[in-house]
């Protein structure tokens, strides 16, 4: 009983460490996103609230929360208050497998934890997409309850799109699967220890899976509903998609949704192809017990940069038609990523030990 | 040549050529934003801003009641009811001066045809209100404006440089001007 508590208090701390740490990075990505994209296009972003703007997610939020919370007319309301549930949990969910740093077992008490990992679960990566494949009916149920043309056809789009590139996700991460030979996110990010010539990006033999991790990163980008690929939510053509009715708390969940899912498929590509916490070169990580902090930050950084590029492509790209996001994921993508499961797998077994 | 292409488009090599643009913008953080409220952007020396009511150096106004500005404003913005200086049967004055400025066009029609210069435009161009009937001038706001806007006044015509002033009532060393 004791035993339980302990476990129970330490497990919930953690998750509300992680939790913490990932809704204060949404709140900064907020931000970072308009401040990286007006560099980029010469303007300056937001600069009244606080020095240089910094104070700008606290307003948000704030302007956000005591925002009526309107529920249209002929919308179903059931549905229209369970769309963004549906989307926001399974985007934090997935944190859970995430491996932030070394994969220690300490005693606290008698009982076995795990500081850097809430769950190492055997099956971490399908775990993770099949979430992601949950936050879609949150998408669809949240266009469709709107009683909205423009969130129908956004939650249409998001639906079409959703399904033709999780196809390619998944089929982009089978080729590391088949080199660390094993669903555990804890277990792919421990085979890629050592330099950057070990990470999976990169990994001379068998086969480097540089390809396949293009297509991840080109597969999450329109995953997450980000631009180009921004279909479901295009301002132009649908006022918001599937989210045009939301205000007030339901519109920021579909915002931190959107955002935390943003940081999730950074997370995932550190994970699978970037080495997760292993530093590029072998005498940047510290050694013994202190091999936690280089862990963390060279984790953080990879994220940051995955993010980063995010906004980088968000700012250099224009939306693409339907059509072209149809016939790219499943006439270009899909053949590359099933190319690379052949070659791989090919490789693979004439090298077993690459 | 074929080939060439071939290996750019598998390389996404102009997507590579456009982020790279991008980029070096973000690291040449140069924006050319006016951050409008606290930084103002200079205005020309005669921009057409709010119209207002200029007066001498003594303190008395120029507007001397002739309606010529009712009559040369092309949409109607202004209305003057001009009246006898009491006890002065040969001057006149405007006794009540109206301007409707949800109408005006700032063409400045009114400025030129004014005989004694009584208008004056100013810079002022923030004149948003919450509602239409604050922008209905009387007279006491347009002084006002002309009082913002200029504070260098001119002296009265009769006090003028004798080459200018009709009557030479303040250079007595100097001749009357001959017409």
């Amino acid at each position: 009983m004791f035993d339980t508590s302990i476990k129970l208090a330490l497990t919930l701390s953690q998750i509300g460490a992680v939790m913490g740490v990932v809704l204060l990075t949404v709140a900064v990505l907020t931000l970072l996103e308009r401040k990286v994209l007006s560099w980029m296009q010469d303007r300056m972003g937001p600069m009244e609230v606080g020095p240089y703007g910094v104070l700008q997610p606290v307003a948000d939020g704030l302007k956000l929360f005591f925002k009526e919370d309107i529920i249209p007319a002929g919308a179903n309301k059931i549905m229209f208050s369970l769309a963004p549930i549906l989307v926001l949990v399974p985007a934090l969910i997935g944190f859970a497998v995430i491996p932030f740093g070394p994969n220690w077992t300490i005693d606290v008490m008698g009982v076995e934890f795990k500081p850097f990992v809430i769950s190492d679960i055997n099956i971490g990566v399908l775990y993770i997409l099949a979430f992601a494949s949950i936050g879609a009916y949150g998408v669809i149920l949240g266009g469709w309850a709107s009683n909205s043309k423009y969130s129908l056809l956004g939650g249409l789009r998001s639906a079409a799109q959703l399904i033709s590139y999780e196809l390619n996700v998944g089929l982009a991460i089978v080729g590391v699967l088949l080199l660390a030979g094993s669903l555990s996110l804890v277990e792919i990010t421990e085979a890629q220890a050592g330099g950057f010539w070990n990470w999976f990006a990169f990994d001379p033999l068998p086969f480097p899976q540089f390809i396949a991790f293009v297509i991840f990163l080109i597969a999450s980008v329109a995953e997450t509903n980000r631009l180009p690929f921004d279909l479901p939510e295009a301002e132009s053509e649908l006022v918001a998609g599937f989210f045009t009715e939301y205000s007030g708390m339901r519109f920021a969940f579909f915002f931190m949704a959107e955002y935390a899912n943003m940081i999730l498929v950074s997370c995932m590509s550190t994970v699978l192809f970037f080495g997760g916490w292993h530093a590029p070169l072998p005498f940047l990580q510290a050694p013994g017990p202190f091999a936690w902090v280089t862990g963390i930050f060279w984790f953080t950084a990879k994220v940051y940069f995955f993010l980063f590029l995010f906004f980088w492509i968000r700012a250099t790209l224009p939306r693409l038609r339907y059509d072209q996001l149809m016939r790219f994921g499943w006439k270009v993508l899909l053949p590359i990523a099933l190319g690379n499961i052949v070659v791989t797998s090919l490789l693979a077994y004439i090298f077993p030990n690459g | 040549m074929k080939f060439k292409k071939w290996i750019q488009s598998l390389i996404f090599y102009e997507i590579l050529l456009g982020m790279k643009e991008t980029l070096k913008h973000f690291l040449k953080y140069r924006p050319i934003t006016l951050e409008y409220p606290h930084v103002k952007k200079p205005l020309p020396e005669n921009y057409r801003g709010m119209l207002g009511l200029l007066r001498y150096d003594d303190g008395t106004e120029k507007c001397v009641g002739c309606d010529l500005c009712e009559a040369a404003c092309p949409s109607r913005v202004i209305r003057v009811v001009s009246a006898e200086v009491p006890g002065e049967p040969t001057k006149r004055y405007s006794k009540e001066y109206y301007m409707d400025m949800t109408r005006c066009l700032f063409c400045g029609l009114c400025v030129k045809a004014c005989p004694v210069d009584a208008l004056g435009m100013s810079q002022e161009f923030e004149w948003a209100v919450y509602d239409k009937r604050h922008l209905q001038l009387n007279k006491e706001q347009l002084l006002a404006i002309g009082d913002r806007a200029f504070p260098e006044r001119e002296k009265r015509l009769e006090f003028q440089h004798p080459n200018v002033a009709y009557f030479n009532v303040s250079f007595k060393d100097v001749p009357e001007k001959e017409f």
